[in-house]
């Protein structure tokens, strides 16, 4: 009991360090570090958007999803990490969304090329048939 | 009567401060409505999930989209926040709808591979018959040529047969029957009752080939005068021709002429060349489209 009442007292120094060491951290906290993940993500959003043609399909949520990234990049050297986070989730998502909407325009050219051959197929067996009775 | 008006004094003023508080209390609880554009966001997502085609589509998408829209709709004194709640839950319902209608024209395709494969497949089968078809049209035009040739040449045999029964002969002036002295008595004109013998072959060949006419020929030999032959060779002709038409066959197809005697096939200072002299001679003509 007595031994371990010293042992507690001596260890006071150290928990005088430890404290100053979270003191810094939190100073160091209130300019919080760029987000470099949503950053991060919201490049790779529009790399994938770009390789699947979106800039073709989706031309207008590719360009937002850029400029909302330009403004992200800005935020940050503003020191304003929240918003450039924020930012970088907005192009993030818009990004995305030129994605599945350039997937959704292919997917559907593919069945309006399917329909049309498909009647012309039609027709043309009916006019064989017609011309054959 | 005086606790009571105070009682009713305090009744009013307590009545004052709860009216007052909850006022204030209704005042505070206005200020967090929910963020612009969230309702919005709401009746976008509701209209998919309305949707029976696409509310069972992207499931992932349509529940990231149920998150973010619930996100948006919580109070939010932050402008800035609600406004990028709003955003992302906007842009996450339209993700879901491009996802779900990119699903359901996938599922159509099965449906359009499926036509196409049915459609090729009648074209194929419509296009084996008509195959069949033209082949058995073209078997039949060969067997039908085939046929007509057989036929023709069954015609020629027949005709030659024909013509042999005849004893005809072929010569410059097409197939010659030549009926000797079996005809006529000596110095007459009325054909012998044997005659109509002979004379029946040819019968039955014009009747059988109608578009051939004859011309006869009489022909004696000299014994007698030049004008005495001629008139009997005419005679004679005549009395074929006479025959032939009771007989049924048309008289524009048979004409008649007497050569007397003057074109001899034989030496006339013999009997044997005299009787070879008198004679009658059907000539035959070849048909107007000599196909034969």
């Amino acid at each position: 009991m007595n031994a371990t009442s010293h042992a507690h007292w001596r260890s006071l120094p150290r928990t005088a360090v430890s404290l100053t060491g979270m003191l810094i951290l939190a100073a160091c906290a209130s300019t919080p570090p760029p987000p470099i993940a949503s950053l991060q993500a919201a490049h790779d959003a529009i790399s994938n958007a770009e390789r699947v043609e979106a800039g073709r399909y989706a031309a207008a949520e590719l360009g937002e999803a850029r400029t909302k990234l330009a403004s992200a990049d800005t935020a940050v050297t503003e020191k304003r990490m929240t918003m450039a986070d924020q930012l970088a989730q907005e192009s993030r998502v818009e990004a995305n969304l030129a994605s599945a909407r350039t997937a959704d325009i292919k997917a559907k050219a593919v069945n309006e090329e399917m329909m049309r051959s498909n009647g012309t197929l039609i027709e043309e067996m009916q006019r064989n048939s017609g011309d054959k009775p | 009567m005086n606790t009571i008006k105070n009682r009713g004094m305090m009744l009013g003023k307590t009545l004052i401060a709860t009216t007052v508080a909850a006022v204030l209390l209704a005042a505070c609880a206005a200020t967090p409505v929910k963020p612009d554009g969230a309702a919005e966001a709401r009746d976008k997502l509701t209209q998919l999930q309305a949707d029976p085609n696409l509310a069972n589509r992207a499931p992932m998408a349509m529940r990231e989209a149920d998150a973010a829209v619930r996100a948006a709709e919580q109070p939010e004194v932050d402008q800035d926040v609600a406004a990028y709640r709003v955003y992302l839950a906007d842009r996450k319902v339209d993700i879901a709808r491009a996802q779900a209608e990119t699903s359901l024209a996938e599922s159509q395709r099965t449906a359009l591979s499926a036509q196409r494969e049915r459609a090729r497949l009648d074209a194929r089968t419509r296009e084996a018959d008509a195959a069949h078809l033209a082949a058995a049209n073209s078997e039949q035009d060969a067997a039908n040529a085939q046929q007509a040739a057989a036929n023709s040449e069954m015609q020629a045999a027949e005709l030659q047969r024909q013509l042999d029964l005849l004893n005809a002969k072929p010569t410059d002036r097409g197939m010659v029957l030549t009926l000797g002295d079996v005809l006529f008595e000596t110095g007459r004109a009325d054909l012998k009752p044997g005659a109509a013998e002979n004379l029946g072959r040819l019968v039955t060949f014009l009747n059988k080939y109608p578009d051939r006419t004859i011309v006869i020929e009489g022909y004696t030999d000299s014994v007698g005068t030049e004008d005495y032959n001629q008139g009997l060779s005419e005679r004679r002709a005549d009395s074929v021709k006479s025959y032939l038409t009771r007989q049924g066959i048309d008289s524009t197809r048979v004409s008649a002429s007497g050569k007397g005697m003057s074109e001899p096939v034989a030496g006339n200072d013999s009997a044997s060349g005299r009787q070879q002299n008198r004679r009658v001679e059907v000539v035959i003509s070849q048909p107007p489209a000599a196909s034969l």
